[in-house]
């Protein structure tokens, strides 16, 4: 049974809150309340760990605990140079019992459109997400580039959080700087690769990790960092994080590498790029075309595909994931398609034999 | 029901006024055209469109002011247009724009519909769209909690 808190703001009189749960009209006010709050509560009640990422350096303020364990480990720590210029966000996490964090607000009565909310914070300059089974509360100013992680308790997290964490406000930071959290796998070499596209169970985790047990190199299995600006496709590594389901561990033999292990919240094995001293291009990859596997061939085989199909399989993921920014999410997309070939990657069962298929394929590019 | 889905098919065709101007049904209709294929995404409800040489033939000279009357005769399936633009209007793609005079059929419209290959057609692709518009609180089974929607 769902509780109805009374949230009582103890900051500024500004901001008290005698709401018993958020609506549209109050979610603006709300987010802007958790920010303040946020901002108030002082350094010496949370740890702060600094992460440097491509263009951006993450402060995140947090209590230790497993959440903050997954922050230091989560993270592929950017490889840019000293003139890349850099904006920094702060992110704080908070729990009732942090300074005085009240216990997150539920949502009322009427209905929760996501994209509609979206629209009603970025009028007020913001973003902002809720997970509602957990009152899982994130908030995100654009302009001032300090974010609110709102949770009931220390383990009020959905259980996604410590594989990626944080990554709604990497995709509004990012969003705003003309980049884009991108939901695809990436295998390179000698610094130049390709995007992996496609939906869930397309193949995208299997590949990459035949790809890097295989001497390829990677810049992530589900969601890398892309970038336009410098005329052409980069990609970044973001998450240190790779999984792959069962069967697809077994042909791998990724026991032998990890060992026996508990399977993720989407019965995967998750594990991290050091577990298997994966190749990871620290300093990005130069995207040279984009391919779209899928499993179930008799061998493995690589053919043109249209832009189309390339469009089909990389937006939607890449657009739904996150509440806002619809149209420049599909803008972004309709560019990277247009920048680059697509090819269909028929995956066949021998990781080997995927491996030395992709790697002469990008060989090929290259040349 | 579909709300957007007339009752009767037939009046709805008859209804079809192929005469006049058709433009893009808001501003959370968007396009993009790859190596001349085209790809619709709406906005509201997420839908992705995906359509044949005829059909992206078709698409470019509807957005470009053509009414379908002055396409039929120049489109290598003229026969099928009234139905494509039905369907398009149907899902709410495309509306009708009084007031605003057809645009002439250019040399490159012409050459594009009678050039097509196959009939103007398209798919929906609807599999992310009730995600897209679910309230993810109230929409949802209980023991499982968002994602998963709840079964009409």
């Amino acid at each position: 049974m769902a509780r109805r808190e009374t949230g009582v703001a103890p900051t500024t009189p500004s901001t008290m809150w005698h709401v018993e749960a958020i609506s549209p009209a109050t979610i603006a006010s709300y987010g802007r309340h958790l920010l303040e709050l946020a901002s108030a509560t002082p350094d010496r009640l949370l740890s702060v760990i600094d992460i440097a990422l491509p263009g951006l350096d993450l402060r995140v303020r947090m209590p230790e605990g497993q959440l903050a364990d997954a922050v230091r480990t989560a993270f592929v720590q950017s490889g840019r140079r000293a003139q890349e210029p850099s904006r920094t966000i702060v992110v704080t996490v908070l729990y009732p019992g942090i300074g005085a964090t009240p216990d997150p607000l539920e949502w009322g009565n009427e209905r929760y459109m996501p994209h509609e909310i979206s629209g009603l914070l970025s009028q007020a300059g913001m973003q902002g997400s809720l997970f509602h089974d957990l009152r899982f509360w994130q908030f995100y100013d654009l302009a001032a580039g300090q974010g609110v992680q709102l949770m009931a308790d220390a383990g009020g997290f959905p259980p996604w959080e410590p594989g990626a964490p944080l990554r709604a406000f990497l995709h509004w930071a990012y969003a705003a700087q003309g980049r884009r959290m991108t939901h695809a796998g990436s295998l390179g070499l000698n610094g130049r690769g390709v995007l992996l596209a496609g939906a869930g169970g397309a193949g995208k985790s299997g590949t990459v990790l035949a790809g890097l047990l295989g001497g390829l190199s990677s810049v992530g299995d589900d969601y890398v960092l892309v970038d336009l600006s410098a005329g052409g496709a980069t990609a970044h590594p973001i998450f240190t994080t790779l999984k792959q389901d069962d069967r697809g561990a077994r042909r791998l033999k990724l026991d032998r590498l990890l060992g026996p292990r508990d399977l993720n919240w989407q019965g995967k094995v998750q594990f991290r790029t050091t577990d298997i001293q994966a190749d990871i291009a620290g300093e990005g990859l130069s995207i040279d075309a984009i391919m779209l596997p899928r499993v179930g061939a008799d061998a493995t085989t690589i053919r043109i595909a249209s832009r189309s199909e390339a469009m089909l399989a990389l937006a939607p993921s890449a657009v739904y994931q996150m509440p806002g920014e619809r149209e420049s999410g599909f803008r972004f997309f309709c560019r990277l398609v247009s920048m680059l070939p697509a090819y269909r990657l028929d995956l066949g069962p021998d990781p080997k034999e995927i491996a030395e298929s992709v790697s002469r394929f990008i060989r090929g590019l290259s040349s | 029901m579909d709300a957007t889905k007339p009752a009767n098919r037939d009046h709805a065709l008859y209804m079809l006024d192929l005469n006049v101007t058709y433009v893009l049904a808001g501003a959370n209709i968007a396009f993009e055209v790859f190596d001349g294929d085209v790809i619709v995404l709406d906005m509201d409800n997420g839908k992705y469109y995906s359509f044949s040489d005829g059909g992206s033939a078709a698409w470019m000279a509807l957005v470009a002011g053509v009414a379908p009357r002055d396409m039929i005769g120049s489109s290598s399936h003229g026969e099928a247009l009234p139905g494509f633009v039905e369907r398009l209007r149907d899902h709410g793609l495309i509306e009708t724009k009084p007031g605003l005079a057809p645009a002439p059929l250019g040399p490159d419209v012409i050459a594009a519909l009678s050039g097509a290959k196959e009939v103007p057609d398209f798919t929906v692709f609807d599999d992310m769209a009730d995600l897209f518009v679910a309230d993810p609180i109230h929409d949802v089974e209980e023991p499982h909690g968002w994602p998963v929607v709840k079964q009409a």
